[in-house]
């Protein structure tokens, strides 16, 4: 068992949120990405989050933080446009767009961006109180 | 007057000689409860996570590091484990001073 379990567990949470950053920096730089008709459009990526449960905490409910434990893809049919000029439109001059919303990306950028300074926090706590505890009754 | 010799005055006066077998004795706490045991073990401990660190440290100047937390915080756990192994060395040490200044 680490000595330091807390470090452990935000370490996990800062690396699901970092890989959900990931995501979401992959649908936002994906935004304009087109397709032609037949083909699938770009399929927005969400990761599935997923508790870990530890043998190692005392007590034993407590978990061992999370991981990201699989992307799931969007919807495949996308945004049908209707852009004739396009080299990949079909003889009805329809494209396919990535069925996301900028805005709502955004919105999860946020969301990960805070739950990672979260996790950072909780680290930067635990360091001072375990060094707290490490200088009890110290010089 | 007759004076006595000391061997008649032990037992008659009440002066018994000491009974070795009353005295406590440390109880034999095995290899792995001792103190310079639990020390060597908190040091290997310590080195291993340095270790780490260290390995982090390399990857993250070759580019090779996915995560720059992972770094930082093996970074902290090292300094944490180094102030903690110094802090029970600096508590042993005191207490040692603390029983050899001890007026017999």
């Amino acid at each position: 068992m680490a000595i330091f379990p807390v470090l452990h567990t935000s370490g996990s949470g800062l690396r699901t949120h970092r890989i959900w950053m990931d995501a979401i920096a992959d649908n936002i730089a994906n935004i304009n990405t087109v397709r032609p008709f037949d083909d699938d459009a770009f399929q927005a990526r969400f990761i599935v989050a997923q508790a870990v449960r530890s043998d190692n905490q005392d007590p034993p409910g407590v978990g061992g933080g999370s991981r990201a434990a699989a992307v799931l893809f969007g919807d495949a049919e996308g945004r049908i446009r209707y852009e004739p000029d396009h080299p990949y439109a079909n003889e009805q001059g329809l494209v396919r767009y990535p069925d996301m919303d900028l805005g709502d990306q955004m919105t999860q950028l946020l969301m990960a961006q805070r739950a990672y300074q979260m996790n950072l926090a909780v680290v930067d706590r635990a360091r001072d109180t375990y060094m707290q505890a490490i200088r009890i009754n110290g010089r | 007057m007759a004076i006595p010799g000391i061997g008649q005055m032990v037992g008659a006066a009440g002066l018994n000689p000491i009974d070795t077998k009353s005295v406590a004795k440390p109880k034999n706490t095995g290899a792995e409860g001792d103190f310079g045991n639990i020390v060597v073990n908190a040091l290997q401990g310590l080195e291993a996570l340095q270790d780490k660190s260290d390995g982090l440290a390399i990857k993250a100047a070759t580019g090779d590091l996915s995560d720059v937390h992972d770094y930082t915080i093996a970074a902290t756990e090292a300094t944490l484990a180094t102030e903690f192994t110094v802090a029970v060395r600096n508590r042993a040490v005191e207490a040692f001073n603390e029983i050899m200044r001890m007026q017999i």
